[in-house]
């Protein structure tokens, strides 16, 4: 009876939704006073409603709606500008389910945002659900226009701007990580190539240089893109054609039907039955207990989001490091494909796609508020706090101080500034700096290394200027279809392997992946054209 | 007609007390079900259950050409009537068994600690049980190791994860079904135990002859319902100790309106398939009750 029960929370919150509705009703005069509040005073205040990432975080008297950027954004913009800005909380985990919810019930805030996929938006707009916000734009969004640039295109659906892409800095994904003392103990040069990796962990498995006892996990292993990504990469081959790149791309993120991808599940697999990685993978599906195991120095290789495991939370480097004395946690880059190539995904260079829904009355107060942050001096001071409060500059490159104050300051400045992910100092070598100067110190070197080999011979996503309407439709299941094959045919016998693999693919296939094969297929011959 | 304006002169007091629950059911369980509409369209979010596209039964088509439905429908029949072997007759053993100790206060105690369970919510269940039956460091695959058995893949093999399912449901539910069967027992006549013991029956004989068909109707009643419900399965016990290796398995009805309706936004065919098994539930429970009224003259409806 979930059926019943979703449309009755549905009820609920159109109701609620219509509540809050009327009591703003009252107190304003409806949306043409927006231009004319320019004229500070002369109208009633109105009131803007941002999302915000809610993820459980805010450290003691702050949450994630009220703390001290929400304080600053009201000050600064908000009070100038006779707008009361209140900030809508969006859990992170589910926040794609969570805004489809507040979107069908009509309780979106005016500036709403659920992922990194244009996918979403581009579904919405479909539905007539969005704002098109050329206009507003134009109209009231100089410095926003002039951050973006040419990345604003990527918030079109058939040439009109319905969602604004936040940008990406750093578009490096992920590190691969090994223990460096347990190298030193055996002896073992760092692997270069993914054969090396393979005799690496067979011999971390058979020393047990850690002395875990016979819980020795050579290679951390999760049902998470961290985990897989890296691996199943790295094997596809070289020298794709602009057609294969184009036709063979699912959006899902994995490179499933492009050359290669079979003989990474298939070593995989081996490393599963020959017991050299995480055995209960399939249950770890926020790699929580890969954390636990590197924490608890059972791990000898894995991989992780870019940065996350010298980050001061949740902290695995330094919690490792004092578990396990001598331990010695560090990057590399040891995966190669047939040509010898360290092949890797990267990142789009957009971010968070931010939209405004069709219902929402406040466009122009949302534009206002992005435009607002985009002028270089506000971004600044959200993205590092006040100079000499909280960082202090070395080479253009801000060093956040180390105090209790700051820390509880700045714990969500990233999440109110999301109209970037990471802040542009101009070149990679100071990006990087940037990134690792927000690490404990002994790490900073770790971060640049891993920064750096994150960016050698990626491979971008190829994607359409216009999206893909099956993968609208299908990518959803797509994605749980994938789940399934990684998992089974990893999980199988070596001499079942094919078969298993064969199948799931075909099921794959049958589930949606034919069709967006096929429209892909067609949209590459008419780019072509 | 003067009884009846006697009858409602006199008593209406009782009938203005039903308006509140009535106005409660009214609003909140029939006012929501015009939602079903959405069923029948091609549901748009923004454009609501008014502004949408009818389709007739093409959404009904379309569920019915899914395989992930037929799937999830077998697995939910699977599962309840795997459960309903297990875990019907576990609280009615446990039940006998309760009634047969000595011990006032000790008799509490074990009830209390039987309950308990029942007051978790699946989320932690479905922790612990992680912890537990857990491949490498898991505690009953230690013990196994310690006996020189291999490990045994409880979570990740589908067969072995089955049998997980029910004995975790068995463990959380059956100290809490006891409590009926338990208030029933003591309906049951104790002149009979004394005349069953005067005839020289034993204990076990007791149980058999004189406790059991004193509990039938109970039984039985709570048999019906059970069926009623075997086209419906609760959505957080399969979703929390379901995993993608045994998908194949812990896919259920409930879990596939939730992937489809919340995940994946199509909310027609998440209608559709809810609106399935609310039908089917409905015919199953008819079923079942003119069964049981043929068979023991007392249905429940």
């Amino acid at each position: 009876m979930r059926g019943k029960g979703l449309r009755f929370t549905l009820a609920v919150a159109l109701i609620a939704g219509m509540l809050a509705g009327c009591s703003q009703g009252g107190n304003k005069e409806g949306s043409s006073s927006a231009t004319a509040s320019d004229h500070s005073g002369k109208t009633e205040q109105v009131t803007l409603k941002v999302g915000i990432f809610d993820r459980g975080n805010a450290p003691a008297g702050y949450t994630a709606t009220e703390n001290y950027w929400t304080d600053y954004v009201q000050k600064n913009f908000g009070d100038p500008n006779n707008i009361k800005v209140e900030f809508v909380p969006i859990p992170r985990t589910d926040a794609s389910d969570k805004v489809n919810v507040m979107m069908s019930s009509g309780d979106a805030p005016d500036v709403v945002f659920a992922n990194t996929s244009p996918l979403t938006a581009y579904g919405y707009a479909k539905d007539g659900g969005l704002l098109p916000l050329d206009d507003l734009i134009e109209q009231y969004g100089p410095n926003l226009k002039k951050y973006l640039g040419p990345a604003l295109d990527s918030g079109k659906v058939d040439g009109v701007q319905y969602s604004i892409p936040g940008r990406r800095v750093n578009t490096g994904k992920y590190e691969n990580l090994i223990r460096q003392d347990w190298l030193d103990k055996l002896g073992l040069p760092m692997p270069k190539t993914t054969e090396e990796v393979y005799q690496t962990l067979k011999a971390f498995k058979e020393k047990d240089p850690g002395q875990t006892g016979g819980g020795v996990i050579p290679l951390g292993f999760s049902l998470t893109p961290a985990s897989i990504e890296p691996i199943v990469w790295s094997f596809i081959e070289d020298g794709l054609t602009d057609e294969q790149r184009y036709t063979l791309s699912e959006s899902l993120g994995y490179p499933l039907l492009l050359p290669g991808h079979k003989e990474a599940v298939r070593f995989l697999n081996k490393l599963y039955n020959e017991g050299l990685m995480s055995p209960d993978f399939s249950l770890d599906k926020d790699e929580k207990q890969v954390f636990q195991d590197v924490m608890t120095g059972k791990v000898g290789m894995y991989s992780d989001n870019l940065g996350n495991s010298f980050n001061a939370t949740p902290g695995i480097a330094k919690v490792l490091t004092q578990n396990v004395p001598g331990a010695k946690l560090v990057p590399t880059d040891p995966y190669t494909n047939n040509a010898g190539k360290h092949l890797k995904p990267e990142y789009d260079p957009t971010g968070f796609f931010l939209m405004v829904p069709a219902a929402s009355k406040r466009g122009v107060e949302a534009i206002k508020y992005l435009d607002w942050m985009a002028q270089p001096d506000v971004l600044n001071t959200i993205m590092n706090g006040i100079e000499g409060e909280d960082y202090t500059l070395t080479d253009g490159v801000p060093y956040r101080i180390e105090s209790e104050e700051t820390s509880k300051r700045m714990f969500n400045a990233n999440d109110i500034a999301m109209i970037t992910q990471g802040q542009d100092f101009g070149s990679d070598e100071k990006n990087w700096a940037a990134a690792a100067a927000a690490v404990p110190k002994e790490f900073r070197d770790y971060v640049v290394e891993a920064y750096k080999m994150s960016m050698t011979d990626t491979i971008r996503y190829a994607n359409f200027t216009s999206p893909i309407e099956a993968e609208n439709k299908y990518i959803p299941t797509l994605q749980d279809k994938y789940d399934e094959l990684i998992v089974k045919s990893i999980m199988t016998k070596p001499g079942d392997f094919d078969k298993t693999y064969d199948d799931l693919l075909k099921d794959y296939m049958a589930s949606g992946g034919d069709a967006i094969k096929q429209e892909r297929t067609e949209a590459y011959a008419a780019m072509k054209k | 007609m003067k009884s009846l304006r006697l009858y409602l002169y006199r008593n209406w007091q009782l009938y203005a007390l039903l308006i509140l629950p009535l106005a409660f059911f009214l609003v909140f369980k029939y006012g929501p079900m015009y939602g079903i509409l959405i069923a029948f369209q091609d549901y748009n979010l923004f454009k609501g259950v008014t502004g949408s596209e009818w389709v007739g039964l093409d959404v009904f088509r379309e569920v019915f050409g899914m395989s992930g439905f037929y799937e999830a429908l077998r697995n939910t029949f699977m599962l309840n009537l795997l459960d309903l072997l297990v875990s019907f007759p576990a609280p009615i053993v446990l039940a006998l068994m309760l009634n047969e100790l000595a011990g006032r206060r000790f008799k509490k105690f074990a009830q209390t600690v039987l309950y308990l369970p029942h007051f978790l919510s699946w989320v932690i269940i479905g922790g612990i049980m992680f912890q537990v039956f857990a491949t490498k460091t898991g505690i009953v695959n230690l013990l196994l190791g310690r006996f020189g058995i291999d490990p045994v893949p409880f979570l990740t093999d589908k067969y072995a994860w089955l049998v997980t399912y029910l004995a975790v449901g068995v463990w959380q539910s059956a100290g809490w079904g006891t409590i009926i069967y338990l208030a029933a027992i003591t309906g049951v006549n104790s002149e009979l135990y004394e005349a069953a013991s005067v005839d020289g029956a034993g204990r076990l004989r007791r149980m058999w002859s004189v406790t059991l068909p004193g509990i039938r109707p109970t039984i039985v009643m709570l048999l019906i319902l059970k069926i009623g419900e075997i086209v419906q399965i609760g959505f957080d016990r399969p979703y929390v100790l379901g995993n993608v290796s045994v998908r194949d398995f812990s896919e259920v009805i409930s879990t596939f309106v939730y992937k489809t309706g919340i995940q994946t936004a199509q909310y027609s065919i998440a209608t559709a398939v809810g609106l399935f098994q609310a039908v089917v539930g409905i015919v199953l429970l008819l079923l079942a009750n003119a069964i049981a009224k043929k068979i023991t003259d007392n249905g429940v409806l």
